[in-house]
């Protein structure tokens, strides 16, 4: 598809079908990549929750959502998506369900899901080619518990169980996914709503697993206040911490080429969890640790 | 026995304020028995602490219905009835607010006449549990600055040292500034199993599955929770300033609380915005300002 229906910012939608009074945190970065999406995906569609911050959306009886929702266990959602793809075909086959009224099946999770404990369900999931969509918020850590690291963690991030910063380094899940030869991969924020809606449009007309990685600033999470979130975001990308891209038929483009590329520690100063980089001395082994790691991700793109 | 209950939002700091509290008690040679109570909500959502301290094994379980002393530290909760502030008010205990209106103005508002004590907050000092602690230990007058000092050092080991001195300086200060007042709260008895009365139970029998975990066969439902109780500060539009780029303040609220009329006018749904002021900092034109809710005229 080349027309994309989604040309400026006035184009977006301007109702919103996600419901308000949702649980989440004030200022959540993770709920405002998911109302993006849900304005234009819509109610024809069957969530599959996997435990996490998300799974507090609809507790019983409140939901925010025009469409079906269902919770599983933290590593099942690409396995209870294909239950309700399989059931959903059923239906079709047998001719109960008008393929007018088929819906769309996404998998909701966060990244302790996403690049851990979901990920063998997952893998199987994109091997059997089923269709579905995935969407992961991530906050790069186990947030709905206070915050432990996850596999999406970044270098030198203090989180419950890294109160020196984190040692290890964030997991590449859009190299997995896209060594899978998937139907459609995307990295997505909240900050970049236009790049996030041209993104799904696409992910929409295609049909196979597909995953939409949006990083999700957390105000609770990474210490930083609420109001601050779209700028947090809007810095990573600039900052070239969260390359903004996409593959189809085997290739990857970069839908945003940060430049001038601003230094990581612009991103990094704005949230509590690095504080400990800067105060009370500068950490510069680390912090020209995190810039190497980002430039050389750079030097790579082509 | 001692039953004071510490009100605030999540954030706050009200589940380790608890925690100092029923330190400074255990160190000060009492029993101690402390908890937080929260829904699933997060950040800015009401929560409360409650701290029970005795001279021996306290059998007591449950949230405080009873308090001899509540310690807000939010003071725009004590007119929200879901968050529970004045719950067990009505015929004793003492109620702290950390607030600039002068408690005689808040006697007067709750009918609670000798009943309510104030704290503006200190320069600097945002609203944060430690300062409840303070008032809360010179109220008791039981509790000596030294192991008021001791248990707030506990229960903030691991923190970064400057967090831990700030925190200590609120916290003296608050002790200090309520030294006229050593003393006030009154130990309530201490409860026995005789004589004790049953609370209102819901009796939640084991039910079939589908009972216990029900689908819902309803759309949009969490339109019926009212998330702006969760605002400190409210953002309001004047519209002389609005550009009517509503594909900023309207996509980038996170809760969807921002809707938008057919010629692109947004409107703040105040049932429902949490207040994170993203649209305040995020507005092209700062045609959004942020106005402390407890200032702000119902719409
Ligand atoms: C098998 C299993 N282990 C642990 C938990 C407890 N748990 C619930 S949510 C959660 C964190 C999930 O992290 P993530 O997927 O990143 O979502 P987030 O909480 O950050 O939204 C954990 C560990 C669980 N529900 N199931
Ligand atoms: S902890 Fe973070 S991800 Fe979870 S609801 Fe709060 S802001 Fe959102
Ligand atoms: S962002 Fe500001 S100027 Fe634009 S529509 Fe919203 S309130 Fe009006
Ligand atoms: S403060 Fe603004 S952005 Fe935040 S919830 Fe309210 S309306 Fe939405
Ligand atoms: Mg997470």
């Amino acid at each position: 598809m080349n027309e994309t229906a989604f040309k400026r910012l006035k184009d977006l939608p301007s109702q919103r079908l996600l419901g308000t009074g949702t649980p989440l945190c004030a200022g959540c970065g993770g709920l405002e990549a998911l109302h993006q999406i849900y304005d234009i995906l819509g109610g024809r569609s069957v969530f599959v929750n996997a435990a996490g911050c998300m799974t507090l959306l609809a507790v019983y009886p409140f939901t925010p959502f025009r469409g079906a929702w269902l919770y599983t266990a933290m590593a099942g959602a690409p396995a209870g998506a294909q239950g309700v793809r399989d059931a959903l075909d059923l239906l079709l086959a047998k001719g109960r369900l008008p393929p007018a009224e088929d819906l769309t099946v996404v998998a909701l999770t966060g990244d302790g899901v996403a690049y851990g404990m979901g990920l063998s369900a997952t893998s199987s999931a994109i091997e059997r080619g089923l269709d579905f969509l995935y969407i992961v918020y991530d906050n790069e850590g186990y947030g709905n518990t206070g915050q432990q690291y996850s596999e999406a963690t970044p270098l030198g991030a203090k989180t419950a169980t890294s109160l020196r910063g984190f040692a290890g380094r964030k997991k590449d899940l859009f190299a997995i996914w896209t060594a899978h030869r998937p139907a459609y991969a995307a990295t997505v924020i909240g900050a970049e709503p236009l790049d996030l809606a041209r993104k799904l449009e696409k992910a929409l007309s295609l049909k196979g697993p597909r995953l939409l990685l949006a990083l999700a600033p957390c105000p609770t999470g990474w210490d930083f206040d609420p109001k601050d979130t779209v700028e947090v975001g809007r810095l990573a990308v600039r900052t070239g911490v969260w390359p903004l891209k996409e593959y189809v038929d085997g290739k990857v483009t970069h839908t945003r080429l940060p430049h001038p590329r601003l230094p990581v520690e612009d991103y990094l100063r704005t949230q509590g969890r690095f504080r400990h980089l800067f105060e009370p001395v500068r950490d510069e082994a680390l912090l020209a640790r995190i810039q190497a790691q980002v430039d050389d991700y750079w030097a790579g793109v082509t | 026995m001692y039953r004071i209950r510490l009100h605030g939002r999540g954030g706050q700091g009200i589940k380790t304020a608890g925690r100092m509290l029923g330190s400074a008690f255990f160190l000060s040679g009492w029993e101690v028995q402390d908890a937080t109570v929260y829904g699933a909500e997060r950040r800015g959502a009401p929560v409360y602490a409650y701290v029970r301290a005795d001279h021996g094994p306290i059998h007591e379980r449950g949230v405080i219905r009873d308090p001899d002393l509540v310690a807000v530290v939010d003071e725009s909760l004590v007119g929200i009835p879901s968050a529970g502030v004045l719950q067990g008010l009505a015929g004793r205990g003492l109620l702290f607010i950390l607030s600039t209106t002068p408690a005689a103005l808040w006697q007067q508002r709750l009918n609670l006449p000798d009943r309510v004590l104030t704290l503006a907050p200190p320069a600097g000092a945002p609203p944060i549990g430690t300062l409840c602690v303070g008032a809360a230990a010179r109220l008791t007058g039981v509790i000596d600055e030294a192991a008021l000092v001791a248990a707030i050092r506990q229960e903030l080991a691991g923190m970064p040292a400057a967090v831990v001195e700030r925190n200590l300086d609120w916290a003296r200060r608050a002790y200090a500034e309520l030294a006229p007042h050593a003393g006030r709260v009154v130990e309530g008895g201490s409860g026995t199993a005789v004589g004790y009365a049953a609370p209102d139970w819901v009796d939640l029998p084991l039910e079939p599955a589908e009972t216990a975990a029900p689908a819902i066969h309803a759309a949009l439902t969490s339109l019926r929770v009212p998330t702006g109780l969760w605002r400190t500060l409210r953002p309001v539009i004047d519209y002389d300033r609005c550009n009517r780029c509503w594909w900023v303040c309207s996509e980038y609220c996170p809760d969807g609380a921002i809707t938008v009329a057919a010629d692109g006018t947004p409107r703040i749904d105040y049932e429902h915005c949490k207040g994170c002021l993203i649209c305040v900092a995020q507005c092209p034109p700062h045609a959004i300002s942020a106005i402390p809710e407890t200032e702000a005229t119902n719409p």
